[in-house]
This record gives C-alpha cells, structure tokens and sequence, in this order.
C-alpha cells in the first residue's frame, strides 16, 4: 500500500503542510518579537520624556518624588535616578548604566538577577534618569506564541498522517477492486463490472466510463458470435444445396445440361457470396467505425435520388413510388450507407406490398430532428412481429416464398443505430410505414452523438 | 493490350492471367510488391491489376510510391469482400477503379477495358458520335439520323456514359457505380429496366441497333461494324 499513489500524495502533502506550518510559525515569531521590542521602546521613551518634562517644570525634586511614586506602582517601569554624588532615588539607580540604551542585571529582593532593558538619559547638572523594563515579560510573550505553533505543527503531522493513511486506504481499496474486476475480466469473466459506490466522485465516474467500455466491447462481441452463428446455420443450407448441384453434374449426359447445371452452381455461389457480403457489411456497421467518415449529407436529395432508380422497375411492375417532402434535409451520416438503408427500405416495401401497391418516400426536417420515411399500402406486418423483422435472417411466415435473404432490414437497423436514429413502425392502415429519426441534426456539420 | 498483374495468390494470379491472354491481351505477373514496384516503375503498361492486400509491400503503398514518381498508368484495385472503407481509400491513393474480390471475369475484362486509355477516349468531346446518333453535351441534347430523342435525366446520363465507353463492354455494377453512386448491389433490376427504357427510344423504330446485351457481363453501345 505505501507504494501507492495515493500514499505518496498524502505523505508528500502532510509533508507540504508541516512546511508551511514551520514557516508561518517563524514568520509569526519574528514579526512578534519586533512588535513587541518596538512597543517595549516606545514605552520606555515615553515615559523618560516625561519624566525629563517634569524635571524642566518642575525640578530634580518633583522627579524623585515622581519615580518614588511610580516605582510603587503594582506592574509599573523600573526607574533610577543617580544624582552627582551617587544613587538618589529607584531600583535602577547606582547600577552604571550608560547614556542611551543598554541591557543592564539588576538583582532582586529574592537573590535572582534580572536582564532589564533601560534608556538612561543624562540631566543637566549632573543627575542621570534610568527607565527600563524587565526583559523576561516580552520573552514570555514569545514563548507562549511559540508554544503554539509547536502544538499546531504537531497537530497537523499527527492529523497529516492519520487522515493521508486513511485517504490512502480508501483509494487503494477502491484502486485494488477495479485492479481485481479487471484481472476478472482478463481471465474470462465478462459480465464482470468494476464496483461503482454512487458517489459521483472522478473514481466513480472513471469506473463508469470503464463499464461502458465494456458493454460495448462484450456488446460487438455478441454481435461477432452471432454473425459466427448466423453464418454457420445459414449459409449451411445454400452451401449443402450447391454441393448436390455439384455432385449431380457428374451423372448428367450432355454438355447442355451440364451448362445448364454450372449456371445454377454460379447462382448458388452468388447468393452465397451475397449473404456474406451482407453478414460483413452489417458487422462492419454495428462495429462504429463507419462513423469516423461521416459528412454532410442531404436525405431528401438521396431519397429522390433512389426513388427515381427505382420508379421505372415498379412501373413496370404495376406499382407507384414516388418522393414528397422537403429540397433539402442536411443531415450528419455515411452518404453510402444511408443510400443503401434508402434501397432496401425501397426495396423492401415494393416486394412485399404486392402487385398494384403505391408507396411513398418521404423526407422531412421538423425542428431539430430530421426523418425519413417509407410508407407502403401492403398488407403491413402484424404488431408483435414489428420489432423483430430488424433481426437477422428472420422473415414472416407468409413472406417465406418471396425472395429475399432476411438481411435488408436487418441492415437498415444497423445502420439506423450507427447514425443514432431511431426506427418507427407505424400501421398505415392500410400497410406499414417505417420512419427513421435522425435526432439534433441542428447545422448539418455537428456529429452525430454516440449510441 | 499490355497489363500487369500485382497478385500474391499464385493460383488466383495464373487464373487471371489465363483469361486476360485469352482476350488478346499480354500479361506480366509480379507475385509480390516489391518486383510490381519495378515492373510498374519500369515498363509501360496499359492497366495494371493491383491486388490490394500483398506481402510485404502493401497494396497501397506501391500505389502511392508509383504514383509520387509521375507513372499515370490507370490503376484497377482489387479488395478483399466487405472492406467497405476500401474503396475510398484506394481511390484517394491513385487508384482509377476498384473491384471487389470475388468478381466475374466478364466483369475485371469490361474495367480492364474501360480503363485503358488506347483508343483516346472521347472524355472532353462535347459533341460524342455513334454512327447517325449524335449526343450534345452541352445542349444536353440527342438526335438519331437528325431526329430529336427527348431523355430523362439519367436516360441522358446512361446513354453519355455508354457513348464515352463505345465499342466496350460496360457492366451492370459499373452502370450501379457512375449513373446512381450505389456501390453495392440492389436485388432489383433497377440497371435493365433503365436500359430497356433507353433503348426503346435510341433503338426503336431503326433497323440498326445501337446498344447490344453482351450475355452474361453488360451491355455495349457499338455502331455498325
């Protein structure tokens, strides 16, 4: 655990934090001691002019009377006054100090000797005035400070530590889960997820991040087994049905019925190779890496772009298909893709809505969504079965008989799912009406969001 | 014509170069990159068949390489099945045309030939000429022995593709390819419908026909012989 990051921050900021405490601390100490020896000072002069006021006033006998009295004074300066011939008057008198300021030793009544701080000024005549401070009562100040800031340096090691051991425990158990949800996974186990504690905090939202990553990885990996499925049940049928062709062709006479019989042989594999096409080309879109190609693209010029490709062939047919809607929808999508969801869309409507059906494209902007639409007036598809005709290889039992291979539609959805639109099926009474949704296509040139 | 082939798969490559000979054309055959890199640096081809996926040298590097040393040589790529960005890129690289693997032979013939620039092709001509029937490309109009034939749009853009290609083969998916932009293949006969359309109007009424079905690979527009 120590070897973690997170304990590392934590010794580093406890480290940090016991700095600035020693910092402050020294800083306060300093300009502490100043504010007081310059408050000491202060003092000491003002009282000395006074008492120096006094002395021009009223005479050296007001003085002494003066110190005499204040030298009585409970927590008062000490005071001295030395006249021509020796100590007058105060504790500080007879002590020697020199003219100005000096740090002198007084004893006191108990035997213990005092540093006291003076300023002795000389008076005219002779006399000389001392007034001073004991130094001890700035120093005890100091050390009270000092004291302080030792507790509040211990503090915050003490607290530095506790707090970075448990900060440090708690990202590590966390760090040690997901390490232990991945190792899972690596080993096989994917619906394993890593633990989200719901605390919306960047750990949380990186495991967040995490799972999504891995729904969609085990969401193209189903999407792969399937397609292996899909390939191994359906291809096994045309690929059984091509070898009998094959293995009939040995046993026929002539070369115009062995022709005949290659004929079909090359259709099987066609249709063969087509399924695959399809299998790939659906995987290829479900696997979104289409989408770093998007560009602008108009539906409304693509849909009449299909619809005028395919008019003629249902003309012929006896059907109607035309284009309504807007000049322009601009959306954000694979301009091939879409065009080939447009077709088997088209395609889809014109096979199965039969001989004389009419069916209509339709694309249109409505605020920020785009749609595109197409509407048959077939005999529709029965409500249960609406959200399963986008699946692979499935067909509804009446459509068994026409051709198709069950892929189209499942094509469309893909590629509806790679452009974040959404597939409505609608009964057009009479018929079906598939409608796809492009959502916030607001300028065209914004991509479309990531399903 | 000459050709070369750049194609790793022995069997595939002889194949190819089997029916192409056939043809009438001469073929070389480079069984890896780098030797295609010379050939192609080296020699003047006609077309070259580039196989996108080669040992080695990549497909598309080669493309690139001869390509950046000023060889204009038309370029046909053939993919793998299902490469869906494929095409974009190998058209980005210098390709001329692309084909997805596994083709019909008749199909690779009519691009080999479509790509081919011997005989000159008309591509700059605005006034293109078959025999009595005459296409104005910048009048967008089209006269048959000087009677006026009125076209759709894309009828216009079928027949001008198909006189711009006179003389060749030209196939359903390249039809798919230049008049629609589907680059996949719809289950409808959408390509004959539209052909059979045109046809009515360039070759209806004239004892001459001018656009011929080549069974079994596409059509062709041809004058009297």
């Amino acid at each position: 655990m120590f070897r973690s990051t997170s304990a590392r921050f934590a010794t580093l900021y406890t480290a940090a934090f016991a700095f600035s405490v020693l910092l402050l601390g020294a800083i306060t100490l300093w300009t502490t001691h100043n504010a007081l020896a310059h408050q000491f000072d202060r003092r000491v002069r003002a009282e000395s002019q006074a008492l120096v006021q006094e002395y021009r006033t009223e005479g050296i006998e007001d003085v002494l009377q003066a110190v005499r009295e204040r030298e009585r004074t409970k927590g008062a300066l000490f005071y001295g006054l030395d006249g021509p011939r020796g100590s007058l008057a105060g504790r500080l008198s007879g002590l020697g100090a020199a003219s100005g300021w000096s740090t002198i030793r007084m004893k006191e009544a108990d035997g213990d000797v005092e540093r006291v701080r003076v300023l002795a000024t000389p008076l005219p005549t002779g006399y000389r005035l001392i007034v001073g401070d004991a130094v001890k009562r700035n120093e005890a100040i100091e050390a009270t400070v000092l004291e302080g800031f030792c507790w509040a340096f211990i503090g915050v090691v003490v607290l530095g530590i506790f707090g970075g051991y448990r900060f440090s425990r708690d990202v590590h158990r966390r760090f040690a889960n997901m390490t232990a949800a991945a190792d899972a996974i690596i080993q096989g186990d994917f619906n394993r997820r890593i633990p989200v504690l719901g605390s919306g905090d960047d750990l949380d939202r990186l495991a967040g991040v995490f799972n999504r990553t891995l729904d969609r990885i085990s969401s193209l990996m189903d999407s792969l087994r399937q397609v292996s499925n899909d390939i191994a049940h359906d291809l096994r049928t045309p690929l059984t049905r091509l070898r009998q062709r094959l293995e009939a062709t040995r046993n026929m006479g002539t070369p115009a019925e062995q022709e005949a019989a290659i004929e079909g042989a090359l259709r099987d594999v066609d249709a063969i190779l087509d399924t695959f096409s399809a299998l790939l080309r659906i995987a290829q879109v479900e696997s979104g890496a289409r989408r770093a190609a998007f560009r602008t693209v108009d539906l409304a010029a693509l849909s009449r772009t299909v619809v005028d490709a395919f008019a003629p062939s249902a003309e012929d047919a006896g059907q109607a298909l035309r284009f309504e809607g807007d000049d322009a929808v601009a959306i954000t999508g694979d301009r091939e893709l879409l065009t080939q969801m447009l077709v088997n869309l088209v395609e889809n409507a014109l096979r199965h809505a039969g001989p004389r059906a009419r069916v209509v494209v339709q694309a249109s902007r409505t605020g920020d969504d785009a749609a595109v639409s197409v509407t048959d007036d077939g005999p529709g598809v029965p409500e249960a079965e609406r959200t399963r005709i986008f699946d692979r290889f499935y067909r509804l039992e009446r459509s068994r008989s026409t051709p198709g291979d069950g892929l189209g539609l499942a094509l469309v959805g893909a590629i509806a799912r790679l452009h974040g639109a959404t597939i409505e099926l609608t009964d057009a009474q009479p018929g079906l009406r598939v409608a796809l949704r492009f959502p916030n296509v607001t300028d065209g040139s914004t991509p479309a969001k990531s399903v | 014509m000459k050709l070369l082939i750049v194609e790793d798969d022995a069997d595939g490559a002889a194949y190819l170069a089997k029916a192409l000979c056939a043809a009438g054309h001469t073929v070389d055959h480079a069984p890896a990159g780098r030797e295609g890199l010379m050939l192609a640096a080296g020699e003047a081809y006609d077309v070259i068949v580039l196989d996108r996926m080669l040992p080695q040298l990549d497909g598309l590097a080669i493309l690139r390489t001869i390509r950046a040393s000023g060889v204009k040589t038309p370029v046909l790529l053939l993919t793998a099945l299902g490469g869906i960005d494929d095409r974009v890129e190998g058209l980005e690289a210098g390709g001329d045309d692309y084909l997805v693997k596994p083709f019909a032979m008749a199909e690779l013939l009519a691009r080999v030939n479509a790509l081919a620039r011997r005989p000159p092709p008309q591509e700059q001509a605005t006034l293109l000429e078959i025999a009595d029937l005459r296409l104005d490309r910048l009048a967008r109009s089209v006269t048959r022995g000087g009677a006026r034939i009125d076209l759709q749009p894309r009828e216009f853009q079928l027949l001008e593709f198909l006189m711009r290609h006179a003389g060749r083969v030209v196939t359903r998916t390249m039809l798919l390819e230049n008049i629609w932009d589907f680059h996949f293949d719809p289950k409808t006969n959408i390509v004959e419908t539209h052909m059979s359309r045109l046809r009515a109007k360039v070759d209806r009424g004239h004892v001459q026909e001018l656009i011929h079905t080549v069974r079994g690979a596409g059509y062709c527009l041809r004058g009297p012989d």
